[in-house]
């Protein structure tokens, strides 16, 4: 186990600039996401971290000891992939002892090591099985057994169970939070799946387009996004954003679009003349009440384009002029399409962001 | 209507794709084909369609065997996930090619393709060519030209699976909107729980070739008819518990497996269990449970708190009782200490119960969809 620097670290691909200087620490024995969209460069920033590419400049660190020119084999790093390419002709139990065989361990070791991560990974039943027999889920715990079984000092998943189906991936993702639970290693996670990784990780690292935009716990990430990129990245439906201006009405301070306007909360109220003019306020969907009668108190209005009934919950589409904004409520509340509908937002779950830089807005 | 009728493919010696499957397709409607990988959706699009001939049984539209009818005879608009773009042509040339093949004039033609671009978010991109854009962008294009064009079947295979979240719930409710609109017949294939919920009038669910269950997506996730139904309709999964039936004092409990749980159940629910004494596995969705931190009324099954996983919005507590694990939604405020002893809402009343794998008997609430069903029937 390990603690890990990643100090500046830049990596480029001739003229592509795939990570532009990225540092941050991952504690020994934290459980750390990198996330992001496809070509945001948090598989370059794995793969480096594992030494299977050389790094443009910038420092990387096992317990501060720089590894950039320590080989792959010598970094004691395990890592998984989502195809887990296990030898077709040697049975699970000959698949996972492989590396310990490789490192000379003595036979009556590996098969002591061998049994206790068969054990930990439910495999003690089909360790006598070849790969071919396996189910999809089977393999990829034998995968990641064989990955595990070594004892590294930092785990590296990269997409591990993207492609599997949601019942799978459901009990997969509880299988490794175990793992990290019971064997304590440090772990990086790279998913583009925003739902996986705040599910697993300690913390989370966003990236977009080779830069790092947010470093948090979960609950930062989700609740306290530092800018629009990752407020629209994590959480699903995504959050809904309105562009428009902030102005002084009736002496209070207003959010207006669209010709009409949200009062600002509370809180915001002694902030608002330190507040840019122009932002993008930005809610959840589940953080918007919906009604069809006029006469309850409502901060926009709109029409409804389609109610989607997905059983444990409803789910509106609405448009406010060009603007299509969805809202999460209740099964049994299902408008009609073009119906008028109108919103009260959830005051401690507004958010605001600055239209030119894209920023949090924090009131203070 | 569409209809297949004892359908069977077989892929060389001895792959079967499909297993005598039958399916109807009415005018209309918006059937959702749904299931995991290799269960056989594609090749139900593709017979179809026409580009792939079953093995055994028949195809028909209308009481009429299409089994002689070339695919492009067939008047069906398909996007399927592999579908070839012309790589020669614009994405408007792209979108125009089923237009101009019908003999649309020109300003229709226009109408048409600046309509479709409008709701699938490509107008920027209609003078590219398809080897410049990205793999969505190129999935949507490829969607644009099946419904540019009115058909009397759209057939989408994974049309939106490539999209990010943002574009793929809003596509979601695109497609649904446009085919109600449309009063369009529409089979489309999907591998998300969610799109089938969202999307279909009725879903059909496909495992190994074989139709598992074919209604409405309130039937399918309140009255699963088996255990792989139950499990992958909804989301978080359905949790399933082994329990043993214990009669004693006139009454009837479920022994839970791996604890000393005896769950009090209903007369109704006592039932439906036939004379086996195993093989029985009770179910329940986690949006249906709560958890305490005390027992009281309503909680009086204990469990140990396993994972915590917080999705911003909930938290999704997965809690062993016994030798299986319960999955909780809670509020995002709700974070009970791993190991820590909770208590669950369980009630002998609100449960799915399977035998080997089968369903004999739902919650009161689902047999009220039961009732509905009928009376609208």
């Amino acid at each position: 186990m390990a603690k890990i620097n990643i100090d500046n670290f830049v990596k480029n691909y001739g003229d592509v600039k795939a990570v532009r200087g990225a540092s941050f620490e991952i504690a020994d024995g934290e459980f750390v996401a990198l996330l992001g969209p496809s070509g945001c460069g948090k598989s370059s920033t794995m793969r480096s971290i594992a030494g299977l590419e050389e790094i443009s400049s910038g420092m990387i660190s096992f317990d501060d000891k720089p590894v950039n020119d320590v080989r792959p084999r010598d970094r004691n790093v395990a890592m998984a992939f989502e195809t887990y390419a296990l030898y077709p002709t040697l049975n699970i139990y000959e698949n996972i002892a492989f590396p310990l065989r490789s490192a000379n361990w003595p036979s009556e070791k590996v098969d002591e090591r061998v049994r206790d991560i068969a054990h930990r990974m439910e495999l003690e039943s089909i360790l006598n099985s070849l790969p071919s027999e396996l189910s999809g889920g089977q393999a990829q715990r034998a995968g990641l057994a064989r990955a595990l079984v070594r004892e590294p000092a930092v785990f590296l998943l990269d997409e591990p169970i993207s492609h599997l189906d949601t019942r799978q991936r459901y009990r997969m993702r509880q299988f490794i939070k175990h793992i990290h639970m019971e064997l304590g290693y440090t772990m990086i996670y790279v998913t583009h799946d925003q739902e996986e990784a705040m599910a697993l990780a300690d913390r989370i690292v966003v990236m977009h387009e080779g830069v790092v935009r947010q470093i948090g716990i979960p609950d930062e990430i989700y609740n306290h996004p530092a800018d629009d990129f990752v407020a629209g990245f994590v959480g699903e439906p995504p959050m809904n954003f309105i562009e428009g201006s902030i102005a002084r009405v009736d002496e209070k301070w207003v959010f207006q679009t669209k010709g009409q306007m949200v009062v600002l909360p509370e809180h915001w109220q002694s902030y608002g003349q330190k507040m840019p003019a122009q932002v993008k306020l930005g809610i959840r969907p589940f953080y918007i009440d919906v009604t069809l009668d006029p006469q309850q108190p409502y901060d926009l209005q709109g029409e409804v384009f389609l109610s989607e009934n997905l059983q444990d919950n409803c789910t509106v589409s609405l448009d406010i002029d060009d603007l299509r904004l969805t809202v999460v409520t209740t099964p049994a509340f299902r408008p009609a399409r073009h119906e008028k509908i109108y919103l009260k937002f959830n005051p401690a779950y507004i958010r605001f962001f600055d239209l030119q830089t894209g920023k949090a807005i924090r009131p203070q | 209507m569409i209809e297949l009728r004892n359908v069977s493919k077989i892929y060389g010696q001895s792959t079967i794709a499909l297993r005598n499957l039958n399916l109807q397709i009415q005018d209309q409607e918006f059937f959702v084909v749904y299931g995991p990988a290799g269960a056989g959706k594609s090749t139900t699009m593709r017979i179809i369609a026409g580009i792939t001939r079953p093995t055994q049984g028949d195809v028909l539209r209308d009481g009429v065997s299409l089994l002689n009818v070339a695919p492009e005879n067939r008047d069906m608009a398909m996007a399927f996930e592999n579908y070839a773009l012309y790589s020669h042509m614009s994405v408007y040339e792209n979108l125009a090619f089923p237009l101009k093949a019908s003999k649309y004039s020109k300003q229709e033609i226009e109408e048409q393709v600046q309509r479709v671009a409008r709701i699938l978010q490509i107008s920027d991109l209609l003078d590219r060519r398809p080897g410049f854009l990205s793999g969505g962008q190129r999935q949507r294009v490829s969607l644009g030209r099946a419904i540019v064009r009115p058909s009397s079947l759209y057939l989408l295979d994974e049309p939106i699976g490539h999209l990010d979240a943002k574009l793929r719930h809003r596509m979601r409710a695109e497609l649904k909107a446009m085919a109600v609109d449309m009063n369009a017949t529409v089979a489309l294939v999907t591998t998300a729980s969610r799109e089938a919920l969202a999307l279909g009038d009725r879903i059909a669910i496909l495992r190994d070739g074989i139709l598992e269950q074919v209604g409405t997506p309130q039937e399918i996730y309140s009255l699963p008819q088996n255990e792989f139904v139950a499990s992958f309709v909804g989301e978080p999964p359905m949790s399933f518990l082994d329990v043993e039936p214990v009669r004693g004092d006139g009454r009837t409990a479920l022994h839970i497996q791996g604890s000393d749980i005896h769950l009090p159940i209903s007369p109704r629910v006592a039932q439906s269990l036939n004379g086996d004494l195993s093989g029985y596995r009770l179910g329940v969705r986690a949006n249906e449970l709560s958890i305490t931190g005390q027992q009281d009324d309503s909680h009086q099954t204990p469990g140990s708190v396993d994972v915590i996983e917080p999705l911003g919005y909930c938290n999704i507590i997965s809690v062993k009782v016994g030798d299986g694990t319960i999955r909780v939604v809670v509020d995002p405020t709700t974070r009970p200490e791993v190991n820590e002893t909770v208590w669950l809402s369980m009630d002998g009343e609100n449960i799915h119960l399977f035998h080997n794998e089968q369903a004999i008997v739902h919650p009161m609430r689902s047999q009220k969809v039961k009732l509905n069903n009928n009376i609208h029937a």
